[in-house]
């Protein structure tokens, strides 16, 4: 089965998606920040005491005994694991508190430059200069994660400038899988729906004939009552309802999600509605229907690509229409036009009945579907029907009284 | 041999509808009537009661009536109408390119169905249709179909010269009034009865067909102005009262 989609549902549905995915995206985004503030705050309010250069140097004072450090910031450094040293100008250290056994006593210009950067024997560092001296504090190894970011100035241009742009690719990204997933899950939804009611409709069909069947059979059993044999009568009408019903619930839900693959073929239209018309005369008792058929001459000949049985459909529903909402003298007059202009056919259905009803136009009229308020499924049919073989319809009421269908189809040359 | 005495194999897995058509077959006359509920079944009764016409429902418990259809047409060349409850089957049907001789979607009626098995028996097996060479009686008139001549029996009407009269009809005259003699009561369209008298390609007949209606009337009616049996439906074709 060939599968098409009908592109304004798939486009909503899309957008629906990705409206979604924006607004998940913003959402996590924006908790993320919230998460990593919150987070970030209380593990260093945990444990993120760093004790840093600066302060300690504050702390420290020259005395003539040498270096003294204040009581409560030698306490502070015990409490945080860290060690402190001041290196003076030749890389010596001439003091220092709590300082690892490992760690030399003089340090090289290059032993200086590497700390600043990286780690010292493995010991995160800080290193603050005081006038000639430099004041290092340290921490215990794997406390701190210490690291420069260098990046080429053109570089950081690029990234600020080609910003939005990234954005926006990664948004087209977004848009195209979530089209991609959307119409799998629809297709797929589809299919299963319409399957559904393939199989509903074909297991009421064999029941169904069971009913007709017997129904008819009673009709004509002339050893039953008149009043029994009318009462059959009835059933063997209201089955016969019921099989087009279903015929228009199968055919609807093929056609809502344009999987109804139409077998187009050559039609000819005057003869399509002359046997379809004739068809139905003959079947219905005399006097009761009438249908009045009216072609130009150049009509005789036009053709239509289109499918045979639904443009059948077309004219059957729109004759049982009539039938159902004849005017008050039961007597139905149907009459059927076509004309041409162009390559373009008209053909307008006519009856004198009651006419449609404000809510049925509106119903026909709007796009939404689900009008199925009013029984209007039949005509919904007819309008799917000529939409969907490219054609333009419209209904409406006729001034005298009754109501007219007006259909163009497109004509294709012989 | 008698439209009545060939035998129909009916398959169905629905018990109920097998048992009803059966009946509805029966009381049409066709006495020779086999049911089964399965393919097994009806390969065996195929093969065991040599049906003359297969009635078969596409849906079966083991396995879908498309198949055993192709497997018995290896066989041979037995005629088979299809049961079907699905639209899709139906245009799988529509064409009938897979050979089948039609089809029936459910619910049918009864009259529908012995309407259909009718047609394809009589035109796979040839059967005369007994009306076709009956003669149609329109008033005064009698049409003998078997040869194509027109007998009037005018009677006193006519008055002294009130003989007995006969008048041949065309071959085209022949065709239009076979085809509303045999749909007769119905209304049958002008593009069938240019099918019938033209056969295929037939755009651009009707005017002709017109001119052979006037001729058909002038031998059959009485007032070919104001015909009583020819009628025309304005718009849509001829029926014949």
């Amino acid at each position: 089965m060939k599968i098409q989609y009908n592109g304004r549902k798939l486009m909503k549905v899309v957008l629906y998606g990705i409206s979604v995915i924006i607004m998940i995206i913003v959402l996590v985004g924006i908790l993320n920040f919230v998460f990593l503030l919150a987070g970030g705050y209380i593990y260093s309010n945990m444990s993120w005491d760093y004790i840093a250069g600066g302060k300690v140097m504050e702390a420290l004072t020259y005395t003539d005994q040498g270096y003294v450090l204040a009581e409560d910031m030698f306490r502070k450094l015990e409490e945080q694991d860290q060690f402190a040293m001041l290196l003076n100008e030749k890389g010596e250290v001439v003091w220092s508190v709590r300082k690892p056994e490992e760690l030399k006593n003089t340090y090289t210009q290059a032993d200086i430059a590497r700390m600043t950067r990286w780690y010292l024997k493995g010991y995160p560092v800080q290193l603050r200069v005081w006038d000639d001296r430099i004041m290092v504090v340290g921490m215990q190894k794997d406390t701190a994660w210490k690291y420069n970011l260098e990046f080429p100035i053109s570089w950081m241009d690029f990234v600020m400038k080609a910003w939005w742009y990234y954005f926006a690719a990664n948004l087209a990204w977004i848009v195209v899988l979530v089209f991609l997933f959307t119409r799998r899950f629809m297709k797929s939804r589809e299919r299963a729906r319409i399957e559904w009611i393939a199989g509903v409709s074909h297991d009421i069909r064999t029941p169904l004939s069971v009913v007709m069947g017997y129904a008819d059979t009673l009709e004509h059993d002339t050893g039953l009552s008149e009043e029994a044999r009318q009462q059959a009568a009835v059933i063997r009408h209201q089955s016969i309802v019921m099989k087009e019903l279903i015929a228009d619930l199968n055919l609807t839900s093929q056609l809502e999600y344009s999987m109804q693959a139409l077998r187009k073929e050559k039609v000819r239209l005057a003869e399509m509605i002359r046997s379809t018309a004739a068809e139905f005369l003959n079947d219905t008792l005399s006097g009761q229907l009438k249908i009045d058929v009216r072609m130009d001459g150049d009509t005789e000949h036009i053709y239509v690509m289109a499918d045979r049985q639904l443009l059948v459909r077309v004219l059957r529903n729109l004759i049982n229409n009539s039938i159902k909402h004849n005017g008050q003298d039961k007597s139905v007059n149907i009459q059927i036009s076509m004309w041409k202009e162009k390559r373009k056919c008209y053909i307008r259905f006519e009856d004198n009945g009651v006419g449609y009803s404000p809510e049925i136009l509106h119903g026909l009229q709007s796009r939404k579907k689900g009008g199925a308020k009013q029984n209007i499924h039949g005509l919904e049919i007819v309008k799917k029907i000529i939409l969907a073989h490219g054609g333009k319809i419209r209904f409406g009421n006729c001034e005298e009284g009754g109501s007219y269908c007006l259909m163009v189809l497109r004509g294709e040359k012989r | 041999m008698d439209i009545h005495e060939y035998k129909i194999l009916l398959v169905d897995d629905e018990k109920t509808l097998l048992e009803m058509v059966a009946g509805f077959l029966k009381r049409a006359g066709f006495h020779h009537v086999v049911t089964a509920g399965n393919c097994r079944q009806a390969r065996e009764l195929f093969h065991k009661e040599t049906p003359h016409l297969v009635l078969l429902d596409v849906m079966l418990p083991d396995g879908d009536g498309f198949t055993l259809f192709e497997s018995l047409r290896k066989e041979s060349e037995i005629p088979v109408i299809f049961l079907s409850a699905r639209d899709e089957d139906e245009n799988r049907l529509r064409g009938l390119g897979l050979g089948a001789d039609d089809y029936i979607t459910k619910p049918f009626l009864p009259e529908e169905l012995i309407l259909r098995v009718k047609a394809v028996l009589k035109r796979v097996y040839r059967i005369k249709d007994a009306r076709e060479n009956e003669s149609v009686l329109l008033g005064d008139c009698l049409v003998d179909l078997g040869s194509g001549v027109v007998h009037w029996n005018r009677g006193e009407k006519a008055g002294a010269g009130g003989m007995d009269t006969e008048v041949a009809l065309t071959a085209k005259e022949y065709a239009i009034l076979k085809k509303l003699s045999q749909e007769r009561g119905r209304i049958v369209t002008i593009d069938a009865l240019c099918d019938a008298v033209w056969q295929e390609e037939n755009y651009g007949y009707e005017n002709t067909l017109i001119v052979h209606i006037r001729r058909l009337r002038e031998k059959i009616e009485e007032d070919p102005s104001h015909p009583k049996y020819l009628l025309t439906v304005r718009g849509l074709g001829y029926r014949l009262v």
